[in-house]
């Protein structure tokens, strides 16, 4: 079943563009990442379908039901951590929590407990005098704490430690395994690569690619390196070896095909270090941010 | 309406509402603390304002009145606490919605599972909560320092009463007013140079129009249309100067609820 | 200085708006007017009003029926003017900073903060004396058609003078409120309020005579339009309290933001 479903959505900004004809689905249980470079239209997107901002032509569904005119009714089952966290002054963390929590029909309190103390928030502290990626912390724990079936993500972790940042994502597997569906904006490909089984990626406006990241990896090219004595490139031009550079007594190339190929020429050398890859989204996609 | 929402803007309010009513209260109590040494030289005013031409009489809000009557008086200076009411009323009414818009917690509130009309709805009635709080203050203080400082002269009370009722509708066209303005401004950086500008040009507008485009600019400002001189002598409402204050705040709120309904909220940049 | 040109087109724009209003005010003033121009019946009136009267509304011992006597009136409301604009400057063009996140920027430039404040101050100032000189402007144009004496030029020029002091008093404190205050967002609401109850108390200080003492706490006393015009000199004692003041805001907003922590 569809939880997300993007038909033609368009939105212009008076005369700037927004996004352009985006049509995407996301299916319940999955995490599904969307990437692109800053201003392709994320943010856009996610506000759409927030109804945040209203399309200038195209729909967006959610659960079944039109993101606009069922609006309210979605958002009780819908968590939002925006990029930016903002509250209102002098209010102190447990205040907020505890107001965002008045909203949901749900009895929140165990769960705003339980995501407090993962998070180690200081709850009697005004949000105002919160660091940065403290206040990221009191945007998840806000953006969970109603136990949501869709969460909506923008650019979550940016802020937050090394240590928070993997407490946050083991805390959205967690959530995946309990059968939300995830939207995940971002272009920290690294994270999107850990977490999604999808990808979207937009630019300037327009969707360019949808597709599952293990198929595109696997579509993809391997990354090798060889270090060896006195090494020649050329030993290495084989069919389906593109990019093959040679750099600091290391070889370097992309291989698409039958792995065993390589092998064998490897096998054949004396070798110090072999180093064989998948490529990072970042290698696959960046040529998608030029 | 949501009472959460009513709860939480109305806390947010509460000492903007508490620091007017105060300031309100002690400006009717110096002013009619003062109508003592005033009265002492009412038989003298009375001459002099019969002299006068009526242009000067209206230019200082003076048409038809006598100051040396404790109503005749404390309508006169009602003008000043009307000035106050006005400029809080549009405070509350520019800032109403755009302070999400300002402090950028739009993103939190409008991503929660309540309506636009919702949320309006309930920032403006704990916006007019607000109001009513310091109204009510007014009203206590207005006729207990009347009652104070009068001596032993004598008031009716009807007129009295007409005059601080008038003040619900009077905050409401600012609050309605400075409201719809501030959906159809781009951006609000700072209410105070819009409330006031608000407040004061309305004031502006009442003494000067007869100058002016004569009855037209008249018929604009609530000041004219809750005029204390007029209520207090007439003991009744101008009504169809009233009537336009009422369909200016009706327009507004349907506007306001129209134009915030459809609203694209900016994402934090 | 590029702060200070910054600053002085960013403020532009309000200082147009203000001139504005001003340029309204003094034509609608002055529209009052031409009722009482040489009106012999008013100069009778006048005569006979109790001095109660007269302080309320700021009119004792003038002719109103002369340009100059008119705009010694109009002096108070001026006053208002031009100080509600003086004091929204001075706070607002420091405040600003950290209300529009800029601190991030403008405050880790190679300048030590009290540069900063000067070149705002200076730029605040010049946008001060353009609305003054607006102010002035539009008074000498309008009084044109009413053919008026030697006297009132030099008396508007006292009262230019005045209104400038007045304008940095509340300027001055503009600044150190927007300096000083931590809740830098309420800096120019309490400046404005600041002024409006000075107003206030110069109102009443003339109502009563136990409550002149009043006077010395606010500056729209400090510059009587009637001794102005009569003995065309201002009370220097009173132009000392204004630049006390003015001195004691400046110190303590350089004082203040040199220490002061900010926060985005």
């Amino acid at each position: 079943m569809s939880v997300i479903e993007v038909n033609h959505l368009t939105k212009y900004y008076g005369k700037a563009r927004g996004i352009i004809d985006v049509s995407f689905h996301v299916d319940e249980g999955e995490i599904f990442g969307f990437i692109g470079p800053n201003g392709a239209g994320k943010s856009t997107t996610i506000r759409l379908l927030l109804s945040l901002i209203y399309p200038t032509s195209g729909s967006g569904t959610i659960f079944g039901k039109d993101c606009i005119k069922y609006g309210p009714e979605l958002r009780q089952e819908i968590g939002y951590l925006p990029s930016e966290v903002f509250y209102y002054e002098r209010m102190k963390v447990i205040d907020l929590l505890r107001y965002s929590a008045s909203f949901y029909d749900k009895d929140c309190t165990q769960r705003l407990q339980e995501l407090a103390e993962l998070m180690e928030l200081e709850l009697h502290r005004r949000i105002e005098d919160l660091s940065y990626g403290n206040k990221k912390k009191v945007g998840i724990v806000q953006g969970l704490l109603h136990q949501p079936k869709l969460l909506f993500l923008d650019e979550p972790t940016a802020g937050l430690d090394p240590l928070m940042q993997r407490k946050f994502f083991q805390l959205i597997r967690e959530e995946n395994q309990r059968g939300v569906t995830v939207f995940f904006s971002s272009h920290i490909l690294g994270e999107v690569q850990r977490l999604c089984n999808r990808v979207g990626i937009i630019k300037e406006g327009r969707i360019i690619e949808i597709a599952d990241i293990r198929t595109l990896q696997q579509n993809n090219y391997k990354k090798v390196r060889v270090a060896a004595d006195d090494l020649d490139a050329a030993y290495f031009d084989l069919p389906g070896v593109t990019n093959l550079e040679r750099h600091d007594g290391t070889v370097r190339f992309f291989y698409k095909g039958d792995i065993n190929a390589v092998m064998h020429k490897i096998g054949e050398i004396t070798v110090s270090d072999v180093t064989i890859e998948e490529p990072t989204l970042e290698e696959i996609f960046m040529h998608y941010y030029e | 309406m949501s009472m959460n929402i009513f709860k939480q803007e109305f806390k947010m309010n509460l000492r903007s509402v508490i620091t007017w009513s105060v300031a309100v209260a002690v400006l009717i109590l110096v002013f009619v603390s003062l109508f003592s040494s005033f009265a002492q030289d009412a038989e003298l005013l009375n001459e002099m304002m019969a002299k006068f031409p009526e242009q000067l009489l209206t230019a200082f809000g003076l048409n038809g009145v006598n100051l040396a009557t404790v109503l005749g008086y404390f309508g006169f200076v009602f003008l000043f606490a009307q000035i106050c009411l006005a400029i809080q009323a549009a405070n509350y009414g520019f800032s109403l919605v755009s302070i999400e818009e300002r402090e950028w917690t739009a993103d939190f509130l409008l991503a929660k599972p309540v309506g636009r009309i919702q949320i309006l709805t309930s920032k403006l009635l704990a916006a007019l909560s607000g109001l009513t709080i310091t109204n009510i203050v007014v009203w206590i203080s207005s006729f207990g320092f009347i009652n104070l400082f009068r001596g032993d002269r004598t008031y009716e009370a009807k007129p009295l009463l007409l005059l601080l009722l008038s003040i619900v509708v009077f905050q409401l066209f600012f609050l309605s007013v400075g409201l719809v303005v501030s959906l159809l401004v781009k951006r609000i950086r700072n209410v105070t140079p819009y409330s006031m500008a608000l407040g004061f040009g309305m004031y502006v507008l009442s003494v000067f129009g007869d100058m002016l485009g004569e009855s037209i600019l008249e018929k604009i400002t609530p000041f004219k249309h809750f005029d204390p001189n007029y209520i207090i002598q007439h003991g009744a409402y101008d009504l169809p100067l009233v009537l336009i204050s009422a369909s200016v705040i009706v327009i507004s709120l349907v506007g306001s609820y129209l134009l915030y309904t459809r609203r694209d909220i900016p994402a934090v940049v | 200085m590029n702060i200070f040109v910054r600053e002085l087109k960013a403020n532009l724009k309000s200082l147009l708006i203000w001139g504005v209003i001003v340029i309204l005010f003094v034509t609608i003033g002055i529209s009052k007017f031409s009722a009482y121009y040489n009106n012999p019946e008013m100069l009778a009136i006048l005569d006979d009003m109790p001095p109660a009267m007269l302080a309320a509304f700021n009119m004792q011992a003038f002719n109103l029926t002369t340009v100059s006597g008119f705009f010694g009136v109009m002096f108070t409301y001026y006053a208002l003017i031009v100080s509600i604009a003086a004091a929204m400057w001075g706070s607002d063009i420091i405040s600003k900073e950290e209300r529009d996140k800029t601190v991030e920027f403008s405050l880790t430039l190679p300048v030590t903060r009290s540069r900063l404040v000067t070149a705002k101050t200076l730029a605040a100032l010049v946008n001060c004396i353009g609305l003054l000189l607006i102010t002035w402007g539009a008074s000498l144009v309008s009084a044109q058609s009413y053919q008026p004496d030697a006297g009132f030029y030099s008396f508007l020029a006292l009262c230019m003078l005045a209104l400038f002091i007045m304008q940095l008093i509340f300027l001055a404190v503009g600044i150190f409120l927007g300096c000083a205050m931590k809740q830098y967002k309420r800096a120019s609401s309490v400046a404005v309020s600041l002024l409006l109850g000075t107003y206030f108390l110069s109102v009443v200080s003339g109502l009563n005579k136990n409550l002149e003492f009043l006077k010395y706490f606010s500056p729209f006393k400090y510059f009587d339009a009637g001794v102005l015009l009569r003995e065309s000199k201002i009370d220097i004692a009173f132009v000392g309290l204004s630049l006390a003041i003015i001195l004691v805001s400046m110190v303590g907003a350089y004082l203040t933001y040199a220490k002061r922590d900010l926060y985005i």
